[in-house]
């Protein structure tokens, strides 16, 4: 790739063009561009690079996610091609400091939504005191009166979260999503870093950057832990739906990684309320399942009886105590998107504690003068379906036309409750590489980003130092997921 | 090992084995219709002999002239043994197991695969076909290479040890079986003249025609052809050899069960068949009797560790 | 009445199942006017069985049978006494004062007063409510009379109209249906109105004394609960227009037909069809003039 040139006939570093903007919050460099705590040394190595090594690392990242394999999956498409996920190279920084009330934030948000769960499916004491209401919760197809009953190990429920975070044009950081029932991603996570170790090895070392490897090792400890019999040595398999389904690589990945049986519902049968894989030596228990399939197709006897993606009789099982999975049945009631309104009670009602991370304001449809209210300013507000909506897509006011807004209006009149309102965050941004083809060739650009950290709840929890940052790399685009345009960045949360 | 994982490591050797064996027989045999001029009016008989497909080809194709069998050999996604078909279908079962075979392995045969789907009928156009046929021999060759030397000699090794051995044991009796048949119609041409050419390409098929050489020497014979092909215990591509392989890997496969099992029944009948022979007492007793019953005896075999170790529902 | 029940249910196979795996809801339900003083579920071939009450506290029975088998016999044996006891004192109201309360009991009755899988609150079930919606002066309890026997009039009972799929919308279309789509259809209005109601699988048997003309006499029956002012969870049978009595032997309750079929399972094969034939029979015993003392060590059958 050609650089720059200036007038002076020196090449110009890619950065050179790079603008913050006082309406979004940008990561790396304040309003007076100046970096960041902790971005000096990102900012000092990589942003005085010539485009001409920049280039070079790019193009050495492309080959080496090739080579690992790390793709996302097009097993189905004809001609067998598999995509990479996208990743842009400048590493999103944050300070220990930070991290810190994150990492507080996270273990008291994910200890209060599986005591949630543990409450709702147990004796429901959160609805009788009426700090959710029930009509809510009964009224979300997540609830699955077949749970009701079942006492996991350790009380546990949620086993794996991955909090959906973002940054306010104040510098905060929101919970913008919860994710406890299949949270994917954290295989890009760590993948993502033994890419940056051979990339920048100094400028890592240099920075002191917190580990991610353990991930696989702590996952397992948790697994372990959930283990009914109190067995020393548990059986441990992953469920997947199989090659086909487009987080299979993370599936394999993980399987890898802890040593454990990957299985697929085909694999799987339950005998005298007890589950087994078939082996070719017979049958071998099953003391823990991580399954990464929905509840609708975990066990074709309660739930869609058409699914070939588990194993007929697995509630029976679950409910003798005889085995455990990870997540639990049911768990998706504490990622709808009308209870999130109701999380920071959550933690206030079963920890006795404040909040440490905002929730972004959600303004719930099915009360009547709330709904005037919106109603009137829809083109203001993002517009949410819960999980009684069925479907529908999340409307961005501000950026939608005449036609959708009139639709969402018609739609949140005739099911009030199927939808949840917020107002617009402008996520942070974050200097990104843009190849934009022409004669310079590549330049920094802010894009939008969002941080999903992955948080495990054993016997106690245990927070990933780091997470997905997901960055959208069309400008101007807020949507940062893989299918979409999306891209990933490296994650250094530093030593304290 | 789970027992899909075990079918599919099974089923992918097995087809890629099947597909080599082909490629083998339509190359020697093309070879050899352009060499000599055929001798009868269906040249390609015995190879749709060999594979049992007579009926199958009937169905689709109207004259078997060079076009038609090349294609139907080779390209024909309707035929389920063709070339192609068994690469797709290599490939597919190999796509589930990502993480039980090398990258190499799965990225080799991915290429390949994606390679076969390329094919036209305008490949078969001389002289194209013959670099067709040294390209596609190069890669069997490449993906055995890379089998034996990144995958350990673990239990999955040993699942495709099976499939490959029981294809191999099968495939070799099979080809011995209708090329003597065509060859050969009467028993006193037995040691008489006989078409060295066609019997030279059956050892050719087999890569055998050096093992012969430096065994026999140079003057072909149907018994040292029989006894190289069947008996030899040191030429990888015999019966008998194969049979061998086929032994250890499944003996490692039971000996790693919880709980002692029986030994095969089946595999210690076929193995007494084998190692108790010689090639001119079977040729005197009857060579399509003996070979049959190496083929049922597979067969059986094959249902064996079927029902045993692979069948998950 | 004293009433033996035998529910016997029989699944041939054309090719043979296994890894079968199911959940019987057979054992008929206690409550103020029926007691289940025997129950017994036979299998053949032969399983063992582990019970659990699910979520509506319908007592479930499941069994497993892994090896193959051509047919499938399950038979559901119970001894049941049914009294018909006094109701609970009617409170009258009226639909203006009753829907005072409608946001307090959308919290604790959300199951029965909001469309489930084969009650939708569509655009036809909407017409057809609107067609019978009550007055605010109405009584909630005339109500829900009313709707019965409008509904038991405006449809005809008539079997192979519907599937046992069917949702409420069906009958609706079709005009005319079975047991199960006659409840769906009255639960759907119920609901609409604002007064819980509940699906009630079970069996209805001859009267005591008299044989008199019944639709779906000594068989399996569908009928619903409706939670009325005072009353409570009230009985009521659209199939025959009228409130339920002593004939009527509650088995399991739910929102609809899917939380409730008598049996539910899957299991493999390797093709063909499965065919299912169900006996009922309901035998009444004669009536003890003593209460059964089960540390007597011999019962004396009374005469008569």
């Amino acid at each position: 790739m050609d650089s720059t040139v200036s007038e002076t006939g020196r090449a110009v570093p890619v950065w050179a063009a790079y603008k913050t903007d006082a309406g979004v919050f940008d990561e790396m460099l304040d309003l007076s561009s100046q970096p960041r705590t902790g971005c000096e040394a990102v900012i000092d190595t990589l942003f005085s690079m010539p485009p001409a090594q920049f280039a070079e690392i790019c193009a050495s990242a492309d080959r080496m996610f090739r080579r690992m394999g790390v793709t996302f999956n097009v097993y189905g498409a004809a001609d067998g091609s598999e995509r990479i996920f996208p990743f842009d190279p400048i590493p999103r920084v944050i300070d220990a400091a930070t991290w810190g009330t994150l990492e507080a934030g996270l273990i008291q948000r994910v200890r209060a939504l599986n005591a949630f769960v543990a409450d709702v499916y147990g004796d429901g004491c959160i609805l009788s005191d009426g700090v959710v209401p029930r009509d809510l919760l009964l009224g979300c197809p997540q609830f699955r009166r077949a749970a009701v009953g079942i006492k996991p190990p350790l009380g546990n429920f949620v086993t794996v979260a991955g909090i959906d975070l973002v940054r306010g044009a104040d510098g905060r950081f929101y919970v913008l999503e919860d994710n406890v029932r299949t949270p994917s991603g954290v295989s890009y996570v760590i993948e993502n870093r033994v890419v940056m170790m051979r990339l920048v090895p100094t400028l890592m070392r240099a920075s002191r950057v917190r580990s991610v490897e353990r991930y696989p090792a702590d996952l397992l400890q948790c697994l372990k832990e959930m283990s009914p019999s109190g067995k020393s040595n548990p059986t441990i398999a992953l469920l997947t739906p199989g090659p086909f389904n487009s987080a299979f690589f993370e599936h394999v990945f993980l399987s890898q990684q802890m040593g454990i049986e990957l299985v697929e519902g085909v694999d799987l049968v339950c005998v005298d309320r007890k589950l087994y894989m078939k082996d070719v030596h017979g049958l071998r228990q099953i003391d823990v399942l991580y399954r990464r399939i929905d509840d609708d197709f975990l066990d074709p006897l309660v739930f869609r009886p058409d699914s070939l993606l588990g194993v007929a009789g697995l509630t029976a099982v679950l409910r003798a105590g005889n085995a455990a999975i990870a997540n639990g049945v049911g768990t998706g009631v504490a990622d709808d998107k009308a209870v999130y309104a109701y999380t920071p009670a959550m933690i206030r009602y079963y920890l006795a504690e404040e909040p440490i991370l905002p929730i972004v304001e959600t303004y719930l449809l099915r009360d009547p003068e709330v709904r005037e209210q919106v109603l009137k300013n829809l083109e203001r507000y993002v517009v949410k379906p819960t999980g009684a909506s069925g479907g529908y897509g999340v409307v961005i006011g501000p950026k939608a036309g005449e036609k959708e807004l009139a639709e969402t209006r018609e739609r949140i009149i005739n099911d009030p409750s199927a939808f949840i309102a917020q107002p617009v965050i402008a996520l942070s941004v974050h200097p990104t590489i843009i190849h934009n083809g022409s004669e310079s060739g590549m330049k920094l650009s802010p894009r939008h980003i969002d941080f999903r950290p992955f948080v495990l709840l054993g016997a106690k929890p245990r927070v990933l130092a780091g997470g997905l940052t997901r960055v959208a790399l069309r400008e101007g685009s807020l949507i940062v997921n893989s299918s979409q345009g999306g891209g990933s960045k490296d994650t250094w949360v530093l030593e304290a | 090992m789970l027992r899909r994982i075990a079918s599919h490591l099974f089923w992918t050797a097995r087809n890629l084995e099947r597909a080599e064996w082909r490629a083998r027989l339509l190359d020697v045999n093309y070879h050899l219709l352009i060499e000599s001029p055929p001798r009868d009016a269906q040249p390609w008989a015995p190879l749709l002999a060999i594979f049992g497909e007579r009926e199958l080809f009937a169905e689709s194709y109207t004259t078997a002239d060079d076009a038609s069998i090349l294609n139907f050999f080779a390209l024909d996604t309707d035929n389920p043994n063709s070339i192609r078909s068994c690469i797709n279908t290599a490939r597919n079962n190999a796509i589930s197991l990502r993480h039980y075979i090398s990258s190499e392995l799965w990225l080799d045969l991915n290429t390949l695969y994606l390679n076969a789907q390329e094919w036209t009928p305008e490949l078969f156009i001389s002289p194209g076909v013959f670099a067709f046929f040294a390209d596609l021999k190069d890669s069997f060759y490449r993906l055995s290479g890379i089998r034996q030397s990144t995958i350990p000699r673990d239990i999955a090794y040993d699942f495709m040890q099976l499939g490959i051995m029981l294809e191999r044991t099968e495939d070799v009796s099979r080809m011995l079986d209708v090329k003597y048949h065509f060859l050969l119609p009467r028993l006193e041409d037995v040691g008489g003249s006989l078409d060295i050419l066609q019997w030279a390409a059956v050892l050719r098929s087999a890569s055998g025609l050096e093992a012969y050489r430096k065994r026999f020497g140079n003057s072909i014979r149907i018994d040292n052809v029989v006894e190289i092909l069947l008996f030899d215990p040191t030429f990888p591509r015999s019966a008998r050899f194969a049979l061998a392989m086929l032994a250890t890997s499944l003996n490692r496969i039971k000996g790693q069960a919880p709980e002692p099992s029986p030994p095969s029944t089946q595999l210690e009948e076929l193995l007494v068949l084998m190692n108790s022979k010689r090639s001119l007492e079977v040729i005197k007793s009857g060579l399509h009797q003996f070979l049959i019953q190496i083929q049922d005896g597979c067969a059986a075999l094959g249902d064996e560790v079927f029902q045993r170790y692979l069948k998950v529902d | 009445m004293l009433l033996r029940i035998c529910h016997t249910t029989r699944f041939e196979y054309q090719m043979p199942a296994y890894d079968s795996h199911n959940e019987v809801r057979m054992r008929p339900l206690e409550g103020a006017n029926l007691r289940c003083l025997e129950f017994d579920l036979d299998l053949t071939p032969d399983a063992s069985t582990v019970e659990y009450d699910d979520y509506y506290g319908n007592r479930v029975y499941g069994f497993s049978i892994h090896a193959p088998h051509p047919e499938l016999i399950v038979a559901a044996k119970s001894l049941v006494e049914c009294t018909p006891g006094p109701p609970s004192p009617a409170i009258p109201m009226p639909f203006g004062e009753y829907l005072l309360e409608d946001h307090a009991r959308n919290r604790t009755e959300y199951d029965f007063l909001n469309a489930s899988r084969h009650v939708p609150f569509s655009e036809p079930m909407r017409r057809f409510f609107w067609l019978a919606r009550p007055d605010p002066s109405e009584d909630v309890a005339a109500y829900a009379n009313r709707t019965v026997a409008f509904v038991r009039d405006q449809f005809v009972y008539e079997p192979g109209m519907t599937k046992v799929q069917s949702t409420a919308d069906e009958i609706l279309s079709v005009g005319g249906g079975v047991c199960q789509d006659f409840a769906h259809l009255t639960i759907g209005v119920l609901r609409l109105a604002g007064i819980p109601a509940r699906y009630v699988s079970g069996y209805l048997a001859h009267a005591a004394k008299s044989k008199a003309e019944t639709v779906g006499a000594q068989a399996s029956h569908a009928w619903l609960e409706a939670q009325l002012p005072g009353w409570g969870w009230t009985g009521f049978d659209p199939t025959n227009g009228c409130m339920v009595d002593e004939r009527h032997i509650r088995v399991a309750i739910g929102r609809d037909y899917s939380d409730v079929p008598p049996m539910r399972g899957v299991y493999r094969s390797h093709g063909g069809r499965q065919l299912m034939s169900v006996e009922l029979k309901i035998d009444p015993q004669p009536e003890l003039l003593r209460p059964i003392d089960p540390s007597s060590s011999s019962n004396q059958q009374n005469q008569q």
